[in-house]
């Protein structure tokens, strides 16, 4: 098979799926019941243009991004001290373990009650979910630390502070950048979820804090645009795609001593 | 004149970290070394040469018996005592540079004399113009000289040597042999050369470096013979004299059934 053969095949597979399913859609007279390929292009127009989209889509990601930078400051220090302090680690594994084992959405009804509707309560389920990976890939990391590279440092003169900052961490940082990727994924599944869970009453409201999770509630109960739906998962799929391509890219700009 | 360093009684037993028995590497151990002197550590697989060096290094202590260095106990790591490891143990994440100025860096040393002492090192060494290369672009011959240069930033009374050219190829190991003897002070007086503890395979590079060479037999590891090597140095470029063969003969001879039975334990 050539090059140009296994670019054209999968895209040939891909249009004539779209095409089916349109012709399908329109032959048994179901556009509106069920979502199609052209009502779909036509919702994404639409709530491109009147904004709701972007700021939606912003909304959820500006969380996403608070919710990961609290998991990743409160997750990579515990690990560090976990990693690093055996007794620590004995101490607060069976809790750490207890409460990972706990799915982030789990807590959902618990986060409303405490923290309301308004916005916190899909804060704290986004880092509560970023928190854990954090949490045992740094664990990990320091774990697997050459102990040739720590005795090199000592033998060098290198106190624990230097030892720390020079060996530990950056041997720690390309499995903590697993650890980013795996929390990032986490944090964007449970923000759709948080937001879906929270739902219409904050876009009755009128507040501006709406996710793409609290759009979907207003799409399904208010306009039942089944085309809309099926544009925001795309949209969701995309981000999620997105943010996994960033952050392998991520990967590679911070750590170069790494072959490829 | 009291000894730079002095070995007294020491053995070691550990706990495998494969089978959870006790091992017992080290039985015994006992000699001094001289400030300027350069002494060999050779054996067969398993005789615990590495474990003495790094007792020595102080990442370890002894099960028995007390190591000194200028009268003092050691208790742990410290940058008069420099090590290069079997692996070299570069950090992946710092250049030529980085590695060869953490030394300093590591005691305090401020940056424009960091410069100063990184350009002599990498010069001395032959990796000038590979300063910001990484040890991964590094060949492992390369890889070996910046060890070493990390070692000499620090100055250090004692140079501690896991099997440095184990992982070299032939023709690399004799120049970095020759380069490590230039280096060491081989062709200059006896007063401007530290004190080397080697551990090595090869008995002839032992011979070719040492002043001598310390036999171990294996399980537990003790003290076959110490074999003092009474050739004119400067030595390099003279390896392959009729008197040099002589001493690698009379090792072999030592250590030759121990090196057979550790390959056949090895096998079964």
């Amino acid at each position: 098979m050539t090059q140009t053969q296994r670019t054209l095949l999968p895209l040939l597979f891909f249009t004539a799926l779209i095409a089916a399913w349109e012709i399908a859609m329109r032959g048994f007279g179901q556009a509106g019941l069920v979502p199609g390929p052209s009502g779909i292009v036509v919702a994404a127009l639409r709530t491109l243009g009147d904004g709701s989209l972007w700021s939606a889509t912003a909304g959820s990601l500006q969380r996403v991004a608070i919710g990961f930078a609290i998991g990743a400051g409160l997750g990579i220090p515990l690990g560090l001290v976990m990693g690093m302090l055996a007794p620590v680690n004995r101490a607060l594994s069976p809790i750490v373990d207890s409460l990972r084992s706990i799915a982030p959405i789990a807590w959902i009804p618990m986060a409303l009650l405490w923290l309301g509707i308004r916005g916190n309560a899909a804060l704290f389920i986004v880092a509560y979910a970023a928190f854990f990976p954090f949490v045992v890939n740094t664990i990990q990391a320091v774990r697997l630390i050459d102990r040739n590279l720590t005795h090199a440092a000592r033998a060098l003169g290198a106190g624990n502070w230097l030892i720390l900052r020079a060996v530990v961490l950056p041997s720690a940082i390309p499995s903590i950048l697993t650890g980013a990727r795996i929390s990032m994924a986490f944090a964007w599944g449970s923000i759709i979820a948080a937001e879906l869970a929270m739902g219409i009453k904050v876009t009755s409201g009128g507040s501006a804090a709406v996710g793409l999770g609290q759009l979907m509630v207003s799409t399904l109960y208010i306009r039942r645009d089944v085309d809309a739906l099926v544009l925001y998962m795309i949209v969701i799929g995309l981000i999620s795609l997105g943010i996994d391509l960033l952050m392998r890219r991520l990967q590679r700009t911070l750590t170069p001593w790494r072959q490829a | 004149m009291s000894p730079k360093i002095e070995l007294r009684g020491i053995s070691k037993t550990y706990a495998s970290a494969r089978t959870g028995e006790d091992v017992e590497a080290l039985r015994n151990v006992s000699f001094d070394m001289g400030a300027h002197e350069f002494v060999s550590i050779v054996g067969p697989s398993g005789c615990g040469k590495s474990t003495l060096l790094s007792l020595v290094a102080g990442f370890a202590s002894p099960s028995a018996g007390e190591i000194r260095v200028d009268g003092v106990a050691v208790a742990g790591p410290d940058p008069k005592r420099g090590v290069v490891f079997q692996d070299y143990a570069l950090f992946p994440w710092r250049t030529v540079r980085g590695n060869i100025e953490f030394g300093p860096l590591a005691r305090g040393v401020n940056k424009a004399e960091r410069a100063v002492i990184t350009k002599r090192y990498v010069d001395m060494v032959g990796l000038t113009g590979f300063e910001e290369r990484y040890p991964h672009e590094l060949s492992g011959g390369m890889r070996q000289r910046c060890a070493l240069a990390r070692l000499l930033a620090n100055e250090p009374e004692l140079w501690l040597l896991d099997e440095p050219l184990a992982a070299v190829d032939l023709q690399t190991r004799n120049i970095l042999q020759d380069e490590l003897l230039r280096i060491w002070g081989d062709d200059r007086a006896i007063e401007t050369r530290r004190a080397v503890l080697l551990v090595t395979h090869g008995i002839d590079e032992a011979v070719y470096f040492s002043d001598r060479v310390i036999v171990l037999g294996r399980r537990p590891g003790q003290i076959k013979e110490i074999v003092p090597i009474d050739l004119p140095r400067p030595r390099r470029g003279r390896r392959n004299s009729g008197e040099l063969g002589r001493y690698v003969d009379h090792i072999w001879n030592l250590i030759r059934d121990d090196a057979a039975q550790a390959i056949a334990d090895e096998t079964t």
